[in-house]
């Protein structure tokens, strides 16, 4: 049965991939039914619980609480929604944006390449965690807010990729022969340049879930993301470290929850590049 | 003494699972002091021969059987730090790449010094002193100087010579040289060959040539070895070979290939293909027997074995004697040009590009610089000229992918130059171009349906059903089987993909087809059948052609006219076989005196470049 | 080769400078689109809003955002980035003080990150076609996962928490003082001969810099290996083979040479990331640099900190920039010479 898929579909890691990214939306889609107790209900007598399996452990709250009681496996079920939300919409919107101005530079060159491309220098000057931040400043924190500033950011990790696979593809003779035929620019790039960049392009998504997961996971950290009463790993994730000598467990599991995001994104993202035969010279990271 | 003898030589390869033998049955002995050129067309096996040589064969392939004695060394049983020690000392290679044979980053020098401190040439010093001879040996002026540049900041021959020199540089007892000459410019290639043979009568060193070109071979080879399917099929004195080939597959690739001297004969076109090494273990009997023109039931019934034709002339065929009968075709009748108003009236053509070099600064680079011509109706141009000349600008220029700087472009009466909408329109409807490369020029993601009727989806015209009976009766016209309309580019050969570039031309029913180059990079075989193709559809359609190519052997099969063309301009035009046979301009005469003549008894002089004689001259005066 | 590299690096040079003014403007311009008023924040809560207002005119907020602009861009350019409204400071005393230690501590985390990609990009490359490739490759993905905050934690976690083998809060022990001098705290360290202070910042830089090299050494290692397999694929390599040399030679001479060329400006880029990796490292390991400087000002909406902190950290990223190209021109001929 297994011929009958594309390559794909039949590698491991795409496999792999794709088991720990539908884990976690699942997560993410049924929370409430899911999680086992409400992700902000404090119970102020059973704080800084630890995992039920280190004594002391309670088995109401599996991965046992935090600091201000919460049950920290709910916590992690609903922190996967901003994650995924995240992840989903930010890589789409960056790879939107950032693919747009890759196809205009990389097909027309000449003088709008030269903008775009000093364009993406300008950003590329800016550590992407401290540009998102400030961007946090002036937008101010909220869902939205982190998914547009990951935009703004990210979009050129597209760009620069993409154009110089454009214009590789671009100076192919079959571009100039679609052309002589008659097809208009437009045509152009939407038959013959883009399909021949979609797997490039599909790769570099996946990669860009996982830099999202990071960067939203960074900005709840230090407080910029999404409000605080929103569960969000980040946020845990600060929220445990100040109990580290009382309770390390509880900081390990939000680390992990980002750890397996990331992961399930990276496999994702290596198996299709190896199955769709792209090359990723720059798997960049944040 | 014998230098190389290969005694049942086999070369087999694991193929997914199997074992597929890659060479069999190969038998040679190499004198000292001679040359044995290995002909073959590509997949005949000839290059795996030379990496036999030197044991670095691709992964998954491995000699299988026989032997292979240098110096009375056998090289396939000998230790690998043995061979390794005879490498680059006792062997030397010339590779068919000389631009990406020397390493980008370190200078000429370097790599020189490298080189003798491993043949442990004395001091630092005594390498300088050697190296400047070594480059003064292969006719390189300026040593000191070109001692501290880089392989990129030379031009292929250049690289070539070092190569060449490095090779030598050990006075090596065998020369492998594989292609060396194919990468490069016609008129470079002669001296090339020659510096070769030049060096090699100086050391007396014996030399492995590799090439699929059995007119140079007879030209510089003492003995030949050609090459089918990785078994010889013949082997022999090298004149006597080209003069009386016994193996049917010699004799058609002979006659596949246009001849530059005499009258203009049709070419032999091999049908099909060489079987690749899949397909070998199918065949029953003589490999070469679905192919031969001369075949007989005794041909596939068991495999034929060398048998001698004349003295020390062998040729694995029954029936010898049948193959002076091959003879070309008669050449196809295409008409004469049209008289009348010119289809298309060139003036002036210049083209300049600019390259920004900083902020506010850029540098003009003119590539064509007042070229002018007319083409009638059915009538075939040829443009030959050196890379760098300017001839595929001309082409580029004449489809409209780039917009001349000045001059005027008028096509069938309307003036195109200007680039407008209404003017490209007309400019598509009756000029169509067949690209270079196949592999870059066929869209991988389409069928070749849909790459052949491109035009049609442009003005959104037939449906799917529709637009695949156009590319059927298309590819029938250009001789592809119907079922190739549903297959991709990457299941079809090198000839076939230039088949359906072919078609995809002529899917708008041009009046002019531009060219450029469509023939380099494919074997004779395949060769001859493209052009044979040509021939027909412009007996066919009626069309005229701009034919752009470095062989000058191509452009007097196909054209009526020829321009040549030397750096931007055009130097000299006329009728092909005036222009052939009285060469006015000084380079149109280097250009034809490097093509090695018909008869391998006749001297072969090739000039000097112009690049050549500058530096002999800088060298003089250095003196 | 000076000659032809001069004005390469000068041309690049212009550029960052380039860059860096739009840099600014597009800085001033998020921060000026900030709902927060300076002026009011500036004050003690008593003030009145007369007193607010004669703030604004006085800080220039009433003028049109391109004159404030220009008049904040000249202030920088004679060295005043203004008064930090929380820490009641000259901004570039501040930055002053903080960007040393990061880049003390980012140039530790860039030498730890290329030397554990340059030796993985080996060992990697060097497994190629073997029963191990698999289980390498996957490790390097598995690291590729683990960005430098995780590191940080992980670490504080075994090698803090759980062994408590090193120290992972600021920059020195409690009991020593800072010397005088640079602010590069090793080198004012063996300066003034303290090699106490020496080993005590060391210490204190080790997770630190180790979570950081370790988290952007995958991607150098990766790039290594594939651009060694295509350098293997070259002619020239081939060619060696042929002329009798070593593979070992082969390898150093030839391949690397080469194949550090497209690693090379893969580390440029990742160089800039590392720096603002910086950023959260610091935070987590209550490192007084640019970082915490930074996270304190967003939090307390300090615009002159985040402006002159923002700037501080493009520039340093252009100057990396600029190193790693200046470098990239050193090594490829063919950029060097037309």
């Amino acid at each position: 049965m297994m011929q009958f898929l594309p390559p794909w579909m039949r590698s491991g890691r795409v496999i792999t991939g794709l088991v720990i990214v539908a884990i976690i939306a699942i997560c993410a889609l049924f929370a409430p039914q899911i999680a086992p107790q409400d992700p902000n209900e404090q119970d102020l007598v059973a704080t800084l619980l630890p995992p039920v399996w280190v004594s002391g452990g309670d088995a109401a709250h599996i991965l046992g609480t935090d600091s201000l009681g919460r049950d920290i496996l709910s916590r992690l079920i609903y922190g996967a929604r901003v994650a995924m939300l995240v992840a989903f919409f930010a890589s789409l919107g960056a790879m939107l944006l950032g693919s747009v101005l890759a196809y205009i530079a990389g097909y027309f060159g000449g003088r709008i390449d030269s903008i775009i491309s000093r364009a993406v220098d300008v950003w590329m000057s800016f550590p992407p965690v401290v540009l998102s931040l400030i961007l946090m400043v002036g937008l101010g924190v909220g869902l939205r807010n982190v998914i547009l500033a990951i935009i703004v950011v990210d979009w050129t990790r597209f760009c620069r990729v993409l154009r110089s696979e454009v214009m590789v593809v671009a100076r192919r003779d079959y571009v100039a022969a679609a052309r002589l035929v008659g097809f208009s620019h437009w045509r152009t790039i939407t038959r013959e340049i883009v399909p021949a960049t979609l797997p490039l392009l599909i790769t570099l998504v996946s990669l860009e879930m996982g830099i999202a997961v990071i960067v939203e996971a960074i900005l709840s950290f230090v407080g910029m993301s999404v409000s605080a009463q929103t569960p969000a790993w980040g946020q845990m994730i600060a929220d445990t470290r100040q109990f580290i000598y009382d309770n390390p467990w509880n900081l390990l599991f939000p680390i992990l929850a980002v750890f397996f995001a990331v992961f399930g994104f990276n496999m994702l993202g290596d198996g299709l590049r190896r199955t769709l035969d792209v090359r990723v010279t720059a798997t960049q990271r944040v | 003494m014998d230098m190389l003898i290969a005694k049942d030589l086999a070369v087999s390869a694991a193929l997914g699972g199997r074992t597929v033998p890659v060479i069999q049955e190969l038998n040679f002995s190499l004198p000292q002091g001679k040359i044995l050129g290995l002909v073959g067309e590509s997949g005949a096996g000839k290059s795996m021969i030379g990496r036999t040589i030197a044991q670095l064969l691709p992964s998954g392939f491995s000699v299988s059987g026989g032997e292979l004695m240098f110096d009375g060394q056998d090289l396939v049983r000998m230790p690998v730090e043995t061979r390794r020690e005879l490498l680059g000392r006792d062997i030397a290679f010339v590779p068919q790449e000389p631009l990406s044979g020397l390493n980008p980053v370190l200078t000429i020098g370097q790599q020189i010094d490298e080189h003798l401190a491993r043949l442990n040439v004395g001091s630092r010093r005594e390498r300088r002193e050697r190296a400047l001879a070594m480059l003064n040996a292969v006719h390189l002026p300026h040593g000191a100087e070109l001692l501290g540049k880089y392989p990129h900041q030379l031009s292929g021959g250049m690289c070539q010579r070092v190569l060449i020199a490095m090779a030598f540089a050990s006075k090596p007892k065998l020369l492998v040289a594989d292609e060396p000459t194919t990468a490069l410019d016609v008129t470079i290639q002669a001296r090339i060959v020659q510096l070769i043979a030049e060096m090699q009568q100086n050391e007396g060193t014996s030399v492995i040539f590799i090439t699929h070109d059995l007119r140079l071979a007879a030209q510089i080879c003492d003995q030949i070895m050609v090459l089918y399917a990785g078994r010889p099929v013949e082997y022999g004195p090298a004149r006597d070979i080209f003069a009386r080939p016994s193996h049917p597959y010699t004799r058609c690739l002979q006659l596949a290939n246009p001849s530059m001297s005499g009258a203009r004969r049709g070419l032999y076109a091999l049908p099909e293909r060489m079987p690749g090494l899949s397909a070998l273990s199918g065949i029953n009997g003589c490999l070469f027997a679905p192919r031969c023109p001369n075949v007989a039931e005794a041909c596939t019934q068991r495999k034929p074995s060398l048998v001698e034709t004349s003295a020390d002339h062998v040729a694995a065929c029954i029936r010898t004697e049948t193959t002076a009968q091959i003879a070309a075709p008669a050449l196809a009748e295409v008409g004469a040009p049209d008289a009348g108003t010119p289809l298309l009236k060139v003036e002036g053509l210049t083209k300049t590009f600019r390259s920004d070099t900083g902020f506010f600064r850029h540098s003009l680079f003119t590539a064509v610089q007042g070229v002018s011509f007319t083409l009638h109706q059915n009538e075939f141009i040829g443009i030959v000229g050196e890379s760098g000349s300017g001839k595929s600008t001309v082409a580029r220029m004449l489809c409209g992918l780039e917009r001349p700087s000045t001059g005027s472009l008028v096509i069938d009466g309307v003036d195109v130059t200007d680039g407008s909408k209404a003017a490209q329109a007309h400019q598509r409807a009756h000029v169509q171009m067949v690209f270079q490369d196949p592999q870059s020029a066929l869209n991988p993601r389409r069928k070749v349906a849909s790459i052949v009727t491109q035009a049609m989806e442009a003005v959104g015209e037939g449906t799917w059903a529709e637009r695949v009976a156009r590319a059927e009766t298309l590819l029938s016209e250009i001789g592809l089987p119907p079922d190739a309309a549903t297959r991709f580019p990457t299941q079809l050969s090198g000839g076939q993909k230039q088949r359906v570039n072919i078609a995809r031309a002529l899917c708008v029913a041009p009046n002019i087809l531009v060219a450029d180059e469509i023939v380099s990079g494919l074997d004779v075989s395949v060769q001859a059948q493209l052009l044979n193709l040509l021939l027909r559809l412009r007996r066919e359609r009626h069309f005229s052609m701009l034919l752009i190519s470095h062989d000058l052997s191509v452009v007097r099969y196909l054209c009526d006219r020829v321009l040549v063309m030397y750096r931007g301009e055009v130097v000299e035009s006329g009728p092909t076989a005036e222009v052939f046979a009285a060469p006015q301009h000084p380079y149109t005469r280097t250009l034809l005196a490097a093509v090695p003549p018909d008869d391998p008894s006749a001297v072969w002089t090739p000039q000097p470049t112009e690049g050549e004689k500058a530096a002999r001259t800088a060298m003089e005066a250095n003196a | 080769m000076l000659a032809t590299i001069v004005p390469l690096i000068g041309r690049r040079l212009a550029i960052s400078i380039f860059i860096l003014l739009i840099v600014s403007m597009l800085l001033f311009l998020v921060l000026h689109v900030l709902p927060v008023d300076p002026a009011a924040m500036s004050m003690p809560p008593t003030a009145t809003l007369a007193e607010i207002e004669a703030k604004r005119v006085e800080m220039g907020l009433d003028k049109p955002l391109p004159q404030q602009y220009l008049i904040w861009l000249s202030q920088v350019v004679h060295g005043d980035f203004g008064t930090s409204i929380h820490f009641r400071r000259g901004v570039l005393g501040l930055v002053r003080d903080t960007l040393p230690a990061t880049i003390e501590l980012a140039v530790l985390a860039m030498i730890i990150a290329s030397v554990l990609g340059i030796i993985g990009g080996l060992v990697l490359f060097h497994v190629r076609g073997t029963h191990k490739e698999p289980v390498m490759d996957f490790g390097s993905i598995l690291l590729l996962s683990i960005p430098e905050f995780l590191w940080s934690l992980f670490f504080i976690l075994i090698f803090g928490v759980a062994l408590q083998a090193l120290p992972f809060t600021g920059r020195l022990d409690p009991d020593m003082r800072m010397p005088t001098g640079t602010g590069f705290l090793l080198f004012d360290a063996l300066a003034s001969g303290r090699l106490d202070i020496f080993w005590s910042a060391l210490e204190h830089m080790i997770l630190p810099c180790f979570a950081l090299g370790i988290a952007f050494s995958p991607t150098i290692m990766r790039v290594l290996r594939s651009s060694l397999i295509d350098v293997y694929q070259e002619d020239y390599i081939h060619l060696a083979r042929l002329r009798g040399l070593s593979e070992r030679r082969i390898l150093v001479r030839h391949a690397l040479k080469n194949a550090i060329l497209p690693t090379l400006s893969l580390m440029g880029v990742q160089f800039g990331f590392l720096f603002g990796g910086t950023l959260l490292v610091e935070v987590i390991f209550s490192y007084p640099g640019l970082g915490n400087l930074m996270v304190d000002a967003v939090r307390n909406a300090d615009l002159p900190i985040i402006q002159a902190v923002g700037l501080a950290y493009c520039l340093v990223v252009l100057i990396i920039n600029t190193v790693v190209d200046s470098l990239y021109l050193v090594l490829n001929p063919k950029l060097r010479l037309r």
